[in-house]
């Protein structure tokens, strides 16, 4: 899988530039006092001795990378994240948000926003002064994280498409915030429910799936994301592993050949995906009644309930014959 | 003008019909998954035939043959007739603000749709009633006066046109990543999820275009030498106007409410008529018909067979295939020295 390796370069790379820049900034910003000292004549031996403190500071610091002190002011750009950061009990780190996180996430609702995916407002962020912006890199924020490093604001780009990288990202987000207990604790209770999951649905039938992102267009769960790992775990093939993407827009015609016997279904569309398919009665799905709507919100983000979507997968894939004592 | 003879009129015709039923023939046998000619035949001959290859054949592939040469037909022949109407030669079906109608209430309910408990099934007849409003406010602006100019109507298409996709990039900033993306393959114009239910309505609209359209093919021709001079022949050309710029737009309405914006095919297919069969309309329209229905089936087929099990935008290759083409026709034809 050529993209998986990259992913982890990249968070690496962008983590060991983003704290070094924290770094330099937090020196470059100085004493609380510097503001009190403003006589003209005494600013540019002041900006000289900053500047002096700043290299100094970033080359003894970079060493000590883990003694870098929790973010205090955090602006979270992607919902996923800003789930996984409240999860890990850094609500009260978070300083602002974008437009889908105060949507989605009840409990920041009243932070300040900052824009959505198209438009994120680079003032409103400088505006809030944080000392961290973490976001995932998309095409649309690629530019925009460029711009915040070129203001010293420290960056933390994080793009979790493995069930491993999702699980890195909530130890990323603990270290950086202070909550290495917390990630820890999530971690091994996700870790937990994937072992539970695989005991509990190791004896059953492996039945060849689909899972329906959008029907139109149709958008399916391909290869290499955690949502793929994660039907392999709760007990499925994963049919959409064979067009090699990772989010494949798929023909139609290819589901009906690829004859699953189970569509996992999370659209939104207000037509029950169960009357949607009906109208192909050749899939061997829709002649078994295993059409399961997914409930988008809790399944296909890489949140912090994953625990919880594991089971739910499991549960829309083997249904009753899931031993009760064993599924929470 | 040279007469046209019956003969040619039939032989030009006869001969398009060939090719759209063996484009039909290739878009019904064709496909990402191995069900072939014989199965196509079996699921076709045979209704209470069932199974996947069934599925496929009738509930998959023959909606999309059928809408693909509908809306095919419906731009091609829109385009030669805005080309015609307008007099100008780089006029195609989205020119005068319709498709731009049709894009802002489809996309409208694409972005908005999901808190009003709207859904896909929505988008069609929202886009189609956003044809209809563009084309009662394109009539109530540029038709104001009683006449129609070609100028105005220009004018009015291109602002309202600026206006819906300035409008369009709003709604889509307030959708979410889902909503983006929907919204973007939306625009590019994709035949995927053509429904039986809707063709009828289209079929409708296209036959009603060319009732139109037909009758007044000879006064097309001599609009070409000028609204006033085909005034003094006898055309009334308010009323041709009027009539042809209406069922056009519905035509359009019909075809971008279900398919999105295909472009190209509206423009390149009557102009490579033109190139190849010369300019008379009593031919042009009817082949603009069937070439534009052939052109775009074609080009759905490749859309769907090129890369196996994935969806390539039919829009893209309506352009990637047409342009050169084009440009081929037109050194061939200057060259010849046949260009004026």
């Amino acid at each position: 899988m050529p993209g998986a390796s990259a992913p982890g370069t990249k968070l690496l790379t962008s983590l060991g530039s983003a704290s070094l820049r924290a770094l330099a900034s937090r020196t470059l910003a100085g004493y609380p006092g510097d503001r009190v000292a403003s006589e003209a004549t005494g600013r540019a031996t002041l900006r000289n001795v900053r500047r002096a403190f700043a290299i100094v500071g970033s080359l003894l610091l970079a060493t000590h990378a883990a003694a870098d002190a929790p973010a205090r002011r955090i602006v979270s750009m992607n919902p996923s994240l800003t789930r996984i950061l409240v999860a890990l009990g850094a609500r009260d780190a978070l300083v602002g948000v974008d437009e889908f996180s105060a949507r989605q996430e009840p409990a920041v609702a009243s932070l300040p926003r900052v824009g959505g995916l198209y438009d994120p407002s680079l003032e409103a962020v400088v505006a809030l002064a944080p000392d961290l912006v973490v976001l995932v890199p998309s095409r649309e924020q690629r530019d925009f994280r460029a711009r915040l490093e070129g203001l010293h604001i420290p960056v933390l780009a994080l793009d979790p498409i493995g069930f491993d990288q999702v699980l890195d990202t909530f130890r990323t987000l603990g270290a950086r915030t202070g909550h290495e207990d917390a990630a820890r604790a999530r971690v091994d209770a996700i870790a937990s429910a994937r072992a539970a999951v695989r005991r509990a649905t190791a004896g059953q039938a492996r039945p060849r799936a689909v899972f329906v992102l959008t029907r139109e267009p149709l958008f399916v769960v391909g290869r290499g994301s955690f949502l793929d790992e994660m039907i392999d775990i709760a007990g499925a093939r994963n049919l959409g592993a064979e067009l090699t993407e990772t989010w494949p827009r798929a023909s139609l015609e290819w589901l009906i050949a690829a004859a699953p016997e189970v569509i996992l279904d999370s659209d939104s569309d207000p037509q029950p995906a169960r009357d949607y398919w009906a109208r192909f009665a050749s899939l061997p799905a829709v002649a078994a009644g295993r059409v399961v709507a997914v409930p988008a919100a809790e399944v296909t983000l890489p949140g912090p309930d994953l625990d919880r979507a594991l089971w739910t997968l499991a549960r829309a894939l083997h249904g009753d014959s899931l031993s009760p004592e064993r599924a929470p | 003008m040279s007469v046209l003879r019956p003969a040619r009129l039939a032989v030009v015709l006869l001969g398009l019909c060939c090719v759209v039923l063996a484009t039909a023939a290739l878009g019904l046998t064709a496909g990402p998954s191995p069900v072939g000619a014989r199965d196509a035949l079996h699921a076709l001959l045979d209704p209470t035939l069932g199974g996947p290859a069934a599925d496929i054949v009738r509930g998959i592939r023959l909606p999309r043959v059928v809408a693909a040469l509908e809306v095919g037909a419906c731009l091609a022949v829109a385009g030669v007739l805005f080309q015609a109407l307008l007099r100008n030669p780089l006029a195609d079906p989205f020119v005068l603000g319709i498709s731009g109608g049709a894009a802002l209430g489809g996309v409208g309910v694409l972005a908005l749709g999901g808190g009003l408990g709207l859904g896909y099934a929505a988008v069609p007849p929202a886009a189609f009633a956003g044809a209809l409003a563009a084309t009662a406010l394109l009539f109530g602006v540029a038709g104001l006066r009683g006449r129609l100019s070609s100028t105005t109507l220009l004018l009015t298409g291109v602002v309202f046109n600026a206006v819906a996709s300035a409008a369009i990039i709003f709604l889509a900033s307030l959708g979410g990543m889902a909503e983006g993306t929907s919204i973007f393959l939306w625009l590019i114009g994709s035949l995927a999820s053509a429904h039986g239910e809707l063709l009828g309505w289209i079929a409708l609209l296209l036959a009603g275009g060319l009732a139109c359209a037909l009758p007044w093919a000879r006064a097309l021709n001599l609009l070409s030498l000028g609204e006033e001079s085909a005034e003094q022949l006898g055309v009334a050309v308010e009323r041709a106007k009027r009539v042809l710029l209406f069922s056009t737009a519905l035509m359009v309405g019909a075809a971008v409410s279900v398919s999105g914006l295909i472009g190209f095919v509206g423009l390149i297919v009557p102009h490579a008529l033109r190139l190849v069969l010369g300019p008379d309309h009593r031919l042009l329209v009817p082949a603009a018909a069937l070439a534009g229905a052939a052109f775009l089936a074609l080009c759905d087929t490749a859309a769907r067979t090129l890369l196996p099990g994935r969806e390539l935008p039919v829009g893209a290759i309506t352009a990637l295939a047409g342009g050169p083409l084009f440009l081929l026709l037109l050194r061939r034809q200057n060259r010849r020295g046949l260009l004026p």
